[in-house]
């Protein structure tokens, strides 16, 4: 084969898949330190990708600053699901089960809000840089990849830097690997949790946009971009953010290679196959445990 | 605390019990007035493929509008009973039961996607209602069904005839010689495969790049890398809206630039043109109906979705509807009956006309294999063949991006 | 109490049996079989998921290789009506097989990893189904029909799915009261512990997985030919395997009647509101249902009717 094709085909790989992390660091995250399983999380993503749109379309604005917009605008909705819904079921005998349950509903009906909203046509998010690419030799680095792919590396680095440097951050890690020694610190678990959460859903409008600006959406795409959420909890770990980040990166690598080397038929099977075999020799992601 | 349980326990079976009488008196209570013409069934109206059972709502509604304005079917005016069935192949055929065991509607029509009407069109037969719709491609219409008719279907393995007729025209030397080909492991891109096979060989254009993929299509980079690297001229994307997306945004940001870009069933939907924009132009595909041909109603068609959704010229699926309602009206107009034996045998004896023209069916149900080709020429899905319908020339060999 | 509601059960079952009798339209005889099968589902789910407490998200893999394995010896061997409804029976022997095969390595996983590696499988299936022609190919696969009445062909695949639903829910019954079912309560409750206490934990769980596969390989075959034209997209979907595991713990994970009550309730719950609402508002109200009873009863619907005061039923 021939060596331009493989490493193109990495190139945008390895975006491809670190946007796919950048939604998956606040599944993965609300799943490992809440035990919350947020089916409703790329439903989200939506959402913040229909803001983008429609800024976009109306008064002209990139979906860059979207993503940042989008943030304390799902940070805020979040509280309020978490509040009303998560709170409720906070004390289930299986979080896990009850979390995904009601989830679920609420994926629903945000989508078919979604629906009423905007209607079911699909729409792709095309900003100035949506078919341009950077030319370095013989390699493209398509525009709406790289975006996508800075938006991710500042996303989960902030992230990362949130809840290993910060304060609040530190009491989230103590909550959920302590949270009995964390109470007796004086750390109101409630509060925790609900930032944690909202914190979580916050990154997913980031998420949905870097998707949007690689695929068209609509209502209905959350049932796809959930799948992608969990291939990369199964490499990265359930609540490891710096994981999730690897796994990205590993996913992109698989999809890219496979791209390169094998007929495009196979391509999604071998990534699957590939990652449950990964699963089965590391039940427990890259690393261990940790955040 | 026991005492409690039973009363709750026994709430809980009311309310149960309760839903299901609804359930079954639900069609009882309908009132027997003025009885319309009631044509039942199921449509994609959540889910998966929401947008384009809408569409198809939309022009079957329409229809009904305009043939109750004009004093409705024989002497009756018509009505709906559209079911969601949630984007579900499973949920697509007990509707159809329903409609046909519980409500006893007068009609049935057909929905989306493919793989619903394949699975539809048994149960059509085995009750003896007859069944148009998209129908499910070649295979669905060999099972021997003698109540489904496509009118028009949308048979993918006539949809690139068109294009390929209209290839045969230019002079050997203005032709693609290397084609790069990928579809859509499913039933409607395998549908495709059948006529590229058989005409690139006629043409004497060499496939070399021949592959499928699974959907979802999650990267086209390379795709495009490989059609470049092997000097393809021709690309054909036989998939849907999503990978045809994909696909195009590749291309356009990797420069690549065949003589002719090809793509199966999403450049038909109104989405292409109004995200895409310039993007998406100069695509040929193919069609079963196009709103700017000559027919009677294309126009009225065409003023009334200009008026309530601001677009020019009525989409694909909204002609689906129409047009399939059209052969239902006819049929039963013909025979003056309702007896679903009665229009079937009209139908089969008889050409009809419809918004997509005249229709003459065979004994499988399909009408003359259709060969319209399509070209987005700036913005504006063009025909580009027959020639005698043509709206626009085709702009070949493709232009370079517009950036 | 045990032997009232042994009667009461007998009597609902014989109402379910006699019920074509009363020459219902075909649509509800439809209705009530993808009720049996997705009590069939729930309820096989529920071994593995709710009292093993390994949550399988991929079961729709088991239903769909009985669909096509049945759909595959039927058109190859150019079976009769009554072949291809006993052909269920190995289709669903080969979906247990391969529950063992891949249960041996993936059992060994613990929680959530577990699920996301059965949600993997169960896409590997379905891909390997698409892009292997000998397994069932991209295409989908067409089914002769019966050669009689509608009326009849509906009622024989009734009374088989009701049959199957009788086998699988006396199974479970069974299972619930033995020790076999002990020792998957004590794998869920702490499964280092009860491999201390010299519980066979590997083999239990495979012997669960394998059992959880088998009856919904026959419901998928039986399900084929009551469709007549399976494809991939259909018997696979994700969906499916979603419902499966909302039903189960939705009606109250580990127990007997759990499975049930959630498939029956979300079942009509689900049928009810496409009948009576717009679309999107019924898919609203659908989705409020979830959020509604998760809140109110977060431990499924039984565990909140403590319908058996101490006894979990």
């Amino acid at each position: 084969m021939n060596s331009v094709l493989v490493i193109q085909s990495l190139i945008s790989g390895i975006m491809m898949g670190m946007i796919y992390a950048l939604l998956g660091v606040g599944f993965s995250l609300t799943w490992g330190v809440m035990h919350v399983i947020n089916i409703a999380h790329a439903t989200f993503g939506l959402l913040g990708a229909y803001l983008a749109y429609s800024l976009l379309q109306r008064f002209g604005v990139d979906p860059i600053f979207s993503a940042a917009a989008s943030a304390p605008l799902l940070f805020l909705a979040a509280c309020a699901v978490y509040r009303l819904l998560i709170r409720p079921i906070a004390q289930a005998r299986e979080v896990v089960v009850a979390s995904m349950i009601l989830t679920f509903g609420l994926a629903i009906i945000l989508e078919n809000v979604m629906v009423l909203l905007w209607k079911a046509d699909p729409r792709v998010l095309t900003p100035v840089y949506a078919s341009g690419a950077l030319i370095v030799g013989p390699f493209y680095f398509q525009y709406p990849h790289l975006v996508g792919f800075g938006l991710s590396i500042v996303g989960i680095s902030a992230i990362y830097l949130f809840l290993k440097k910060t304060y609040t951050g530190m009491a989230v890690r103590a909550a959920w690997q302590q949270p009995d020694a964390a109470r007796l610190y004086g750390v109101n678990l409630y509060r925790i949790s609900m930032i944690t959460f909202a914190l979580a859903v916050s990154t997913a409008g980031a998420g949905g946009i870097s998707l949007a600006l690689l695929y068209s959406f609509e209502p209905h795409s959350h049932n796809l971009w959930l799948i992608y959420l969990f291939l990369v909890v199964i490499v990265g770990g359930v609540g490891n953010v710096a994981g999730v980040a690897l796994a990205g990166l590993i996913i992109g690598v698989i999809t890219g290679l496979s791209m390169a080397f094998l007929p495009y038929q196979w391509v999604n099977i071998v990534t699957f196959g590939l990652l449950m075999i990964f699963l089965i020799f590391r039940p427990h992601g890259i690393f261990s445990q940790g955040v | 605390m026991k005492k409690q349980a039973i009363k709750r326990r026994g709430a809980l079976l009311l309310v149960a019990a309760a839903m299901c009488g609804f359930m079954l008196l639900g069609p009882a209570l309908a009132s027997s007035a003025e009885k319309p013409v009631v044509l039942g069934g199921s449509l994609p109206l959540t889910g998966e493929y929401a947008e384009t059972g809408q569409w198809i709502e939309r022009g079957m509604r329409f229809w009904a509008d305009e043939i109750n304005a004009k004093g409705g079917l024989l002497g009756r005016s018509v009505e709906f009973k559209i079911y969601d069935d949630q984007s579900n192949v499973g949920k697509a055929v007990t509707f159809a039961e329903k409609a046909i065991t519980v409500d006893k509607v007068d009609l049935l029509f057909g929905g989306y996607p493919g793989t619903a009407a394949r699975a539809v069109m048994p149960v059509a037969e085995k009750h003896k209602f007859v069944y148009v719709s998209m129908g499910g491609h070649m295979k669905s219409f060999e099972q021997g069904y003698t109540y489904s008719f496509g009118a028009p279907p949308l048979m993918g393995e006539w949809w690139y005839e068109g294009f390929f007729q209209w290839l045969a025209t230019l002079p050997a030397s203005e032709r693609p010689k290397r084609a790069a080909v990928y579809t859509i492991n499913n039933p409607v891109g395998l549908s495709l495969q059948d006529s590229i096979n058989r005409w690139t060989k006629e043409l004497g254009i060499q496939v070399v790049i021949n592959e499928k993929y699974n959907s979802p299509l999650a990267d086209a980079t390379s795709l495009i890398v490989k059609a470049k690297q092997m000097n393809c001229d021709i690309i054909m994307s036989n998939g849907f809206f999503p990978d045809g997306v994909t696909t195009m945004k590749a291309a356009k940001a990797l420069d690549y630039n065949p003589k002719a870009i090809v793509q199966g069933i999403g450049s038909v939907v109104p989405a292409w043109v109004k995200e895409l924009g310039q993007d998406g132009d100069n695509v040929f595909s193919g069609t079963s109906l196009y709103n700017k041909l000559n027919y009677p109603g294309n126009d009225k068609l065409n003023a009334y979705v200009k008026k309530t959704f601001n677009i020019d010229g009525y989409p694909l699926y909204f002609g689906f509807g129409y047009a399939w309602m059209q052969a239902l009206e006819q049929g039963v107009a013909g025979a003056k009956s309702l007896d679903q034996t009665k229009i079937r045998d009209w139908l089969k004896s008889h050409e009809i006309a419809t918004i997509a023209g005249p229709m003459k069916f065979d004994k499988r149900g399909l009408p003359a294999p259709i060969n319209f080709c399509t070209q987005i020429i700036n913005g504006k899905v063009e025909l580009i063949w027959p020639k005698n319908v043509r709206t626009k020339e085709p702009v070949y060999p493709k232009p370079a991006w517009k950036k | 109490m045990h032997k009232r509601f042994r009667i009461v059960l007998a009597i609902i079952l014989l109402l379910l049996a006699s019920f074509p009798g009363f020459r219902p339209e075909v649509y509800y005889l439809s209705f009530m079989f993808s009720i049996f099968m997705y009590v069939i589902l729930a309820t096989s789910w529920n071994f593995i998921g709710g009292y093993a407490g390994y949550l399988s998200f991929g079961h729709a893999a088991f239903f769909g290789i009985g669909a096509f394995a049945t759909a595959k010896a039927a058109v190859f061997f150019g079976l009769t009506p009554l072949f291809t409804i006993l052909a269920s029976i190995p289709a669903g022997a080969l979906a247990a097989a391969v529950a063992l095969i891949i249960g041996y390595p993936c059992l060994k996983i613990r929680g959530p990893y577990f699920s996301v590696v059965t949600l993997c499988f169960a896409f590997v299936v379905e891909l390997a189904v698409k892009n292997i022609e000998f397994l069932g190919g991209a295409e989908g696969i067409w089914l002769k029909f019966m050669d009689i009445p509608e009326q009849i062909s509906r009622t024989i695949l009734y009374e088989v799915m009701l049959l199957l639903m009788v086998v699988t829910l006396s199974v479970a019954g069974w299972l619930h009261r033995s020790r076999f079912g002990a020792g998957l309560a004590a794998i869920r409750a702490d499964e280092e512990v009860a491999e201390t206490m010299a519980i066979p934990t590997a083999r239990l769980k495979m012997q669960a997985f394998a059992l959880s596969a088998f009856f919904p390989g026959i419901a998928g075959g039986l399900f084929a030919y009551y469709l007549t034209y399976i494809h991939a997209d259909v018997v696979f979907n994700i969906n499916i395997s979603i419902l499966i595991v909302l039903m189960a713990m939705f009606g109250g994970g580990g127990t007997w009647l759990g499975p049930i009550v959630g498939a029956v309730i979300l079942t009509f719950v689900n049928e009810g509101l496409s009948t009576f609402a717009q679309a999107e508002i019924a898919r609203i109200l659908y989705g409020a249902l979830f959020i509604v009873v998760t809140i109110f009863m977060p431990n499924g619907i039984l565990d909140f009717f403590r319908l058996r005061k101490g006894r979990k039923i």
